[in-house]
């Protein structure tokens, strides 16, 4: 696509924009469209790709700014992948493709919305469960702001070795916001109920 | 829960994390311009990783502690904007037809079929024009304004490419429409399959078959929409100079009918525009829609003036206050649904 280093930075720039608004809109409710996913019987590895897919709608989009509700928005894109995935595998009968509409999909309140906004808590509570040493690695660099070289002059290491429990920080969370999320979600629920419901 | 998501053993699994390793060098000190090409040459190799990286980097900008957005970094970004516009812009220019075809336009209310010398045809509709160029390897229309269907001869050799504005579409051999529209364009496939991408996002296609239809926005953003088989075959009545109407909502039918005639129609009643309305009309006789609303839903018309016809309440609204016409509006509209 594009080329030149121009190009580069506004690429650099634009990914980055992206990925805020991903952080801040997706993110959080990523779990919801997953036990949709499940509800309408998808297997996990196909969830995952569908996923992935829908992840890379979004890459493309040149702008999200204009996207008035971003979780329905992300939710659409998923369910016409499914969609589109069930009829090109010609077993699946029709009657099942109508049916997908029936699983509604947990539709985060307004409330919910505006807690995943404020998803940072939840943030902090992740980093938390991260294996030590990436941990100690991660909090300097995401709570106390210092580069990756200077925790590597800090903790007497290489920047590579730095890089690579980031590394390991960014696998794990990845796997934490899609799986752990439910609990995250639920945790967060009982804070602001003070301890009142448990599913 | 759940089992883990993903073994890193798949393909999937495989991506998400080379896609993690390049967030953290991302995060890493000293990121450079041939860093940055590396990472285009990554992504560009296959089309899931592109999302595979902005899942995994919003995975990590997640944890920053979220900043209130001065106005300062809005002004930054819009300038960013304009730089990617111009840097689109120069994109598209290499997508740009050398002149030297033919170009075809239809006026307000006239339909054309133009067979073209391939053996496809073109219908092209109402206040349309576009532009052929037939050339050994490619066969390309570029859509400037309206809307055409086409029917296209096979030709494995030379696909078929139209353009409309940033949105592509290529077929072999296979029925569809394009029309053009601000910020992008619909498709409706009749027959075959078409495939159809962004002009300034060439490496990723999405396929559409007989009977779906989408809206493509300029930005890649994809619509698409599955109806039932009629619904296609309605969408594309123009083609035999009519407007089939299930269900539509008047304001709908109303741009429809503007299209095809000089005499528009005007909708002087805004709480007419949601209710739905059902029937076949002639593209050329929006006096005949005027009247069939008048007939359904009790509404006044006004034909006195000759280059408009004015549907609801005029000027005069001392006669309706007492009868409370929402309700009976409503109840006229329902009993047009069958």
């Amino acid at each position: 696509m594009a080329g030149g280093t121009a190009g580069g930075a506004i690429d650099a720039a634009r990914r980055r924009q992206t990925a805020v608004w991903v952080a801040r809109e997706i993110l959080p409710h990523e779990h919801r469209v997953r036990a949709w996913l499940r509800r309408a019987g998808t297997a996990p590895e196909d969830s995952d790709e569908l996923i992935q897919e829908a992840y890379c709608r979004l890459a493309m989009l040149e702008a999200v700014d204009h996207i008035d509700s971003p979780y329905a928005y992300f939710f659409s894109i998923v369910r016409n992948l499914l969609v589109r995935r069930l009829k090109r595998q010609r077993i699946v009968p029709l009657e099942t493709i109508a049916e997908i509409d029936a699983y509604h999909d947990d539709r985060p309140s307004p409330e919910q919305l505006a807690a995943g906004r404020l998803a940072y808590g939840k943030a902090l509570d992740l980093i938390a469960r991260l294996p030590e040493r990436c941990r100690r690695i991660v909090q300097l660099r995401k709570i106390e702001g210092w580069s990756q070289r200077q925790i590597a002059e800090h903790l007497g290491t290489t920047e590579k070795a730095v890089e690579k429990q980031v590394w390991l920080g960014v696998r794990f969370l990845r796997q934490a916001w899609s799986q752990a999320e439910q609990d995250a979600d639920d945790l967060m629920g009982e804070h602001e109920q003070r301890g009142g419901r448990r599913r | 829960m759940t089992g883990p998501v993903t073994g890193s053993g798949n393909r999937q699994g495989a991506i998400a994390d080379e896609a993690a390793a390049w967030v953290a060098r991302l995060d890493a000190d000293g990121w450079s311009a041939d860093d940055e090409a590396q990472l285009e040459r990554w992504m560009a190799a296959d089309p899931r990783r592109r999302g595979a990286l902005l899942h995994a980097q919003a995975c990590w900008v997640a944890l920053d502690p979220p900043a209130p957005r001065p106005r300062a970094t809005v002004r930054r970004r819009g300038l960013f904007m304009a730089a990617g516009g111009a840097l689109a812009a120069s994109v598209v220019g290499g997508f740009l037809w050398l002149a030297g075809g033919t170009t075809y336009r239809t006026e307000i209310g006239e339909i054309r079929r133009v067979p073209l010398a391939d053996g496809s045809t073109a219908t092209i509709n109402s206040d349309t024009q576009l532009e052929v160029t037939l050339a050994s390897r490619r066969r390309e229309v570029r859509i400037n304004s309206g809307e055409a269907w086409f029917r296209v001869a096979k030709d494995p050799a030379r696909p078929f490419v139209v353009e409309a504005g940033q949105v592509v579409v290529q077929a072999v051999g296979t029925a569809f429409s394009v029309r053009r529209r601000d910020g992008g364009a619909d498709i409706i496939v009749t027959e075959g399959v078409v495939q159809v991408w962004a002009a300034q996002a060439d490496g990723y296609r999405t396929s559409l078959i007989a009977g779906q239809s989408a809206f493509f926005g300029d930005n890649a953003a994809v619509r698409i929409s599955d109806g039932p088989p009629s619904a296609v075959d309605r969408a594309l009545a123009w083609r035999s100079g009519a407007i089939d109407l299930s269900g539509q909502t008047v304001a709908h039918a109303v741009e429809d009918f503007n299209r095809y005639n000089r005499r528009k129609l005007v909708l002087a009643d805004p709480r007419l525009a949601g209710e739905q309305i059902d029937g076949i009309f002639r593209t050329d006789d929006p006096e005949g829609f005027a009247k069939a609303l008048h007939d359904s839903f009790g509404v006044p018309l006004d034909t006195s003036d000759a280059a408009a016809i004015r549907i609801g309440r005029g000027k005069n609204i001392s006669d309706v206050e007492g009868t409370s016409p929402l309700t009976s509006l409503h109840q006229h509209g329902k009993e047009t649904r069958p």
